[in-house]
């Protein structure tokens, strides 16, 4: 019994006076998705690899945009969309603090311009990841007439694509006969 | 069909030639996941007999069954009996130790298939399961009542069947009262005791029925699964193989990763997926990590139980160093969320591994002034020495898993008879004790507490450099092996088949406490009712927070709703019966 008490008095207080005093939590704490709108491109890569739907992607194709959101009353917090995100625009922060009085609250989202294919003016793709893959090619070494050529396919697309290539293909045939 | 590693020996051969030599021609078909792992395909009519001669003459011990709707596949349900078969301990040398599964097919025009239980009673949740998720009839099943679905859920929908409903789906209920006939005792002056529907000091709801003769318990009753979330339907129906370790870790709010290990290893089992070295160690130090916040809670709730309070406060205190280790090693303090298929996520810096170190030096030396205080309070032996007995036997016929079986005498853990990561690389000794009571089961706790602190520091110290994740395998349809890992409460089991869409075909995960359960009724009889609390505790179930509970005298056939919060003061305080 008197150790007990001798061990009561030597620990002291084990507890801190939160809220009024802030926890520490560790360097490497998953808390709160942080999403950073500037650097997204609207790929999606994030909404396929989270495991919970917490991330979804919805596309408007009549209006022409897609819609980045995160319900953050779903997520669970495992970082999988920030290790898929090709431009790190996701980053888990240290916020644990999550607690809402409106659900709404707990929504997030931003709307992406979708660019109109140059040839039947459906909307395809997010004009930022065009944008992204343009950059890429640029870096990427290739010499500027291919590049050019292949920059040319980027506004095209995957439908007209497939169509470009059957008629290329249709008149190769044709110049063989 | 042969799949990979044929070039390593096989472990259980000479199982597989007993029972060739026994039912020879009843044996189908022989196939090896892994060099421990077989599965042998047997007529159904025999399918009891193999088993019983697999459990009983070779040593084995029912770790799982696995049912599966393969009709899109082959035109028939499978039931899948996975053993553990160790050989009876007086072998020499030592008996080889082997997962060996017993597969039967069952017609799609007669679900029916002869039931195991009255050769081999540890069969018998999984029995009645298997008649509630695929409607498939035990033939020769005693217990005649559902398990695992509700009582308003209506006949003839079985949930797991691949035809049988969109997983989003809630039919209407067809009752609106309980239906569940728990069993009678009849007898002079036994009163029933019922506990829940929301039971004893746990997570989960569970409703017990304790029959009492004045304050002994003659028998006891339970219904659980009331919280059942629909978890291996949800990872068929919408998530990737990838994703369903995250949903793993979701599997217990303790032990979850546990089962994600579980869960990866079985997927990367029947992938042939090589782990990197330094992933197998990082995995090992997180699943002691684990445990040590898992044993830490439980002998905190020990000295609840027996009124002492002062140390459950102690103990909460020092788990709080094993929750940071996790958050520091992890991100999370609990749903860890570091596995993927092939290995981890995170390498654990220097910085961690010393951070680490410091925290289990204070650990160690807290943990064992507060143990030594324990047992040295007057309750402790008294409350804990002879209670809650599970006899060997009972224990042998059960399969119960954990500090459970090893408190009956019984030194089996898996990390030792199956060794995966990389428990065979560092040294470390089993923990067992003969007393079969609580106090044997309380005091393997406290002793793995210390082995698990010794094994983090040696993995630390001794993982090798490299990578800690494979990448680039390929992803191979209707592939199945066993995952299995020693969690804090025993073993869990997962067996994993992929489909050809990126998901799993079937995912049977078993936690330790299912296999608990079931011998818990032994534990209770002849204690009285003011210990009942603490002999549930003692097996650390999955357990969830009892409001109330009922008691039911055989001799005035009177039953008495008791709150739970009145048990739980009597199971400290002992005066005051709330019976009287």
């Amino acid at each position: 019994m008197l150790k007990l008490i001798r061990e009561v008095l030597r620990v002291g207080e084990a507890t801190i006076s939160y809220p009024s005093k802030p926890v520490e939590v560790m360097p490497g704490f998953r808390g709160k998705p942080h999403h950073d709108p500037e650097r997204c491109i609207a790929c999606a890569a994030c909404a396929i690899a989270c495991p919970p739907n917490a991330l979804t992607i919805t596309t408007d194709l009549d209006q022409g945009v897609r819609t980045w959101s995160l319900f953050v009353g779903r997520c669970i917090y495992c970082g999988r969309c920030e290790e898929v995100c090709p431009t790190g625009a996701i980053t888990l922060s240290q916020d644990f603090e999550l607690a809402v009085a409106d659900k709404q609250d707990l929504y997030d989202h931003a709307d992406y311009k979708l660019a109109a294919c140059r040839i039947c003016g459906t909307y395809f793709a997010p004009v930022k990841e065009i944008e992204y893959v343009d950059a890429l090619l640029q870096q990427s070494g290739l010499s500027d007439d291919y590049a050019a050529n292949v920059r040319a396919l980027l506004e095209i697309c995957p439908a007209c694509k497939r169509k470009n290539d059957v008629r290329k293909m249709v008149g190769l045939y044709q110049e063989k006969d | 069909m042969v799949i990979g590693n044929e070039t390593k020996p096989k472990i259980g051969q000479s199982y597989v030639e007993a029972v060739r030599a026994r039912f020879g021609n009843s044996i189908l078909d022989e196939t090896w996941q892994a060099p421990d792992q077989v599965t042998l395909t047997v007529s159904l009519n025999c399918l009891p007999d193999v088993v019983e001669m697999l459990y009983y003459e070779q040593g084995g011990w029912l770790a799982s069954v696995a049912v599966n709707d393969e009709r899109p596949l082959n035109g028939q349900f499978a039931i899948y009996y996975i053993l553990s078969v160790e050989g009876n301990g007086d072998e020499a040398p030592p008996a080889e130790k082997a997962y060996v599964v017993v597969h039967a097919q069952i017609p799609p025009h007669q679900p029916e298939f002869p039931a195991v239980t009255p050769k081999v009673p540890a069969a018998i949740w999984y029995e009645r399961e298997a008649r509630d998720m695929f409607g498939l009839q035990p033939i020769g099943l005693p217990d005649q009542r559902r398990l695992v679905l509700p009582d308003d859920w209506p006949d003839n929908l079985y949930p797991l069947r691949k035809d049988a409903m969109d997983y989003r789906f809630r039919p209407e209920p067809t009752t609106e009262n309980e239906t569940y006939d728990f069993i009678q005792v009849e007898g002079e002056g036994i009163v029933q005791v019922p506990l829940g529907p929301l039971h004893i000091t746990s997570d989960e709801p569970g409703h017990f029925r304790l029959y009492v003769d004045g304050e002994h318990i003659v028998d006891a009753d339970y219904r659980l699964f009331y919280v059942h979330r629909g978890m291996e339907k949800l990872a068929e129906s919408r998530m990737s193989y990838d994703q369903v370790t995250f949903l793993a870790d979701r599997i217990c709010g303790i032990c979850g990763y546990a089962h994600n290990v579980a869960y990866s290893t079985s997927v990367e089992r029947a992938l042939g997926i090589e782990v990197p070295e330094r992933a197998q160690f990082i995995r090992t130090i997180l699943l002691e990590v684990e445990r040590l916040h898992s044993h830490l809670l439980n002998l905190g709730l020990a000295c609840h139980f027996v009124g002492f309070d002062t140390g459950f406060m102690q103990f909460f205190r020092v788990r709080e160093k094993a929750m940071k280790m996790a958050e520091l090693l992890t991100g999370s303090r609990k749903t860890y969320g570091v596995n993927l298929i092939g290995g981890v996520r995170r390498d654990i810096l220097k910085e961690q591994r010393l951070t680490t170190l410091k925290l289990l030096g204070e650990l160690r030396q807290e943990v064992t002034t507060l143990v030594n205080m324990l047992l040295e309070t007057p309750h402790i032996v008294q409350r804990t020495q002879n209670i809650g007995l599970l006899e060997a036997q009972v224990a042998r016929d059960y399969s119960p898993v954990g500090p459970t079986l090893r408190g009956s005498g019984f030194a089996r853990d898996i990390r030792v008879i199956h060794p995966y990561c990389a428990y065979d690389r560092v040294p470390w000794t089993v923990i067992a004790k003969e007393g079969c009571d609580v106090l044997s089961r309380t005091l393997i706790r406290a002793e793995e507490f210390f082995e698990s602190v010794s094994m983090v520091e040696r993995c630390l110290d001794a993982m090798p450099d490299g990578p800690v994740l494979t990448e680039g395998f390929t992803y191979k349809p209707f592939q199945f092996a066993l995952g299995y890992v020693e969690a804090p409460r025993g073993e869990d089991i997962h067996w994993s088949m992929l489909g050809d869409n990126q998901k799993i075909y079937r995912w049977k995960c078993r936690a330790s406490s299912y296999n608990n359960w079931p011998s818990l009724r032994y534990m209770l009889r002849g204690n009285t009712i003011s210990d009942a609390p603490l002999i549930v505790a003692s097996i650390d179930p999955c357990y969830s927070c009892t409001e109330r509970v009922t008691v039911i005298d055989v001799r005035k056939k009177k039953a008495t709703i008791v709150p739970y919060k009145e048990m739980e003061r009597y199971c400290i305080e002992r005066k005051d019966s709330p019976l009287k």
